[in-house]
């Protein structure tokens, strides 16, 4: 049985699709079996930042109107065994779904993935209430700023009414230099406040936005920090202990040097 | 202070009578009365303005009180003003909450008072409500939620959201907390959104309703 992961944030634009697709496409590469899944009713675009927009024929709306069978709506991704895709209607709108049927289909999905993640809509209203419903589990995407931390916290209280848990936090497109500068809330800050576990830090990258235009998920080039970090996170889902990076750690040069812009 | 109900006090503009929250008017004009006899000088002739720290003094007990005070003690009445912090606006803007002036208190004694524990953080959007006592947080109050209480607060983590303590009018009911940024603070009628610091300072520290009827925030100690 597989576990269901909902990928939420409450604040739009934070990644939650990037991280819904890296951490999917992250986790087939470590050989398990995946099924993302899109509840972004209406403005659909996990298939875009996956690069399988054209190969979608079906969407949920199909499976839940018996229009067709769950596994042929399922999309499978050529480049990795084991990932699948399964879309959302772009031409209904999310009061057209049920939370008992995104439960259903992801109860299915868990009988033929090891991990099944949901990406979520924005907000706090009926695409979240769809999107968590089938969810064992919860990952919270939050950029390090204030609004967007609010935002995750109202989420974390939702999830943790609806006794989804753990709830682990992915702090995104981190900068340590901003941070250095003291114009950016640090790891701690953004802990203490949230108050639930750390999976991981990814940091602000410029290589995602072109991986998202290209259609090419980032952890398929290994090479860049955003990518690597998404790695981690992935490891850590499995079980897999490491510690978390620190992309704070900076040189003796480099704190005193901020010691002195600080200053003035 | 010698007096609760009112204080007679000399400001940039003249003087002033500050009215607090109070049982009838007659209680008023006696602490009036005290309160200009402890002056122990003539203030014929002056002119007062009235600060209705409460909003419970009618249209017509107001005259009626500037003509008192004319005819009584010579005093001219130059201007009635309902301060507008830290107090509320009238009693109908929060229906739950009714006023009890300090006097007419009976539930000042902490001890006797139920409490709850609530042993969460509480998160942006929630409201943690027990009119009946005091509420104890384990935890955070974070921004954007809310906790009431009939009694005092005390948060054993951070606070960032708003706090209302006193929500039946017991105005000595305090709001402490283990690290103090709270967005606003209420207790009683008495409100404070600005000259609370947003940053922690690193130590416990106690809100509560000070000398000069604002809320004053300070470190705490213990009672
Ligand atoms: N670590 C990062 N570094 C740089 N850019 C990023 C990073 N993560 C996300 N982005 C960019 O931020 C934008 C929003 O990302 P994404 O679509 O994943 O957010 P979302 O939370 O799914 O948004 P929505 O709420 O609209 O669904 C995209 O342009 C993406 O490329
Ligand atoms: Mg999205």
């Amino acid at each position: 049985m597989g576990k269901v992961i909902v990928v939420t944030s409450g604040k739009g634009g934070v990644g939650k699709t990037t991280s819904t697709a890296n951490l999917g496409t992250a986790l087939a590469l470590l050989g398990k079996t995946v099924a993302v899944v899109d509840a972004d009713v209406g403005l659909r675009n996990l298939d875009i930042v996956m690069g399988l927009e054209s190969r979608i024929v079906y969407t949920s709306m199909d499976v839940i109107e018996k229009q067709c069978e769950l596994s042929k709506a399922l999309v499978r991704d050529r480049r990795v065994d084991g990932l699948m895709l399964l879309a959302a209607s772009q031409k209904n709108n999310k009061d057209d779904i049920q939370p008992e049927q995104m439960k259903a289909i992801c109860d299915k999905l868990r009988t033929t993935h090891d991990f099944v993640l949901v990406d979520s809509p924005a907000g706090i209203e009926r695409g979240f209430s769809n999107a968590s419903a089938g969810a064992d589990e919860a990952i919270v995407v939050t950029t390090p700023d204030v609004s967007a931390i609010r935002d995750a916290d109202r989420i974390i209280g939702l999830l943790q009414n609806a006794r989804i848990e753990p709830i682990n936090l992915v702090l995104n497109r981190f900068s340590p230099q901003l941070v250095g500068n003291g114009s950016m809330m640090d790891q701690a800050d953004v802990l203490d406040i949230l108050n639930i576990e750390l999976i991981g830090v990814v940091p602000e990258d410029s290589g995602v936005i072109t991986s998202t235009n290209r259609g090419i998920p980032l952890v398929y080039e290994d090479g860049s920090p955003g990518a690597q970090a998404y790695m981690r996170i992935a490891r850590r889902l499995t079980g897999q202990r490491i510690p978390i990076h620190n992309f704070e750690q900076k040189g003796i040069l480099n704190n005193i040097l901020n010691w002195f812009t600080r200053k003035r | 202070m010698a007096n609760s109900t009112v204080a007679l006090r000399a400001y940039g503009d003249g003087l002033h009578l500050i009215i607090r929250p109070h049982l009838s008017i007659s209680e008023v004009e006696a602490a009036i009365e005290q309160e200009i006899t402890r002056m122990n000088r003539s203030l014929a002739g002056a002119s007062v303005q009235i600060d209705l720290k409460s909003p419970t003094l009618k249209e017509e007990e107001i005259e009626l009180l500037s003509s008192k005070l004319q005819q009584t003690y010579d005093l001219t009445v130059r201007g009635v003003e309902v301060a507008d912090e830290p107090v509320l606006p009238p009693i109908a803007a929060a229906p739950t909450t009714h006023v009890i002036s300090p006097t007419t208190d009976t539930r000042t004694s902490r001890d006797s008072e139920p409490s709850r524990i609530v042993a969460h953080t509480i998160r942006s959007g929630q409201t943690e409500e027990f009119p009946q006592g005091s509420l104890i947080i384990y935890g955070d109050v974070n921004s954007g939620s809310e906790v009431k209480a009939g009694g005092d607060i005390v948060v054993l983590g951070t606070l960032r959201g708003s706090a209302y303590a006193g929500m039946n009018g017991r105005l000595s009911a305090v709001i402490i907390a283990m690290d103090f940024a709270p967005l606003k603070l209420q207790i009683g009628n008495y409100v404070n959104r600005s000259s609370v610091s947003q940053e922690p300072r690193g130590y416990p520290e106690i809100a509560r309703i000070g000398a000069e009827d604002v809320i004053i925030v300070e470190k705490f100690v213990k009672f």
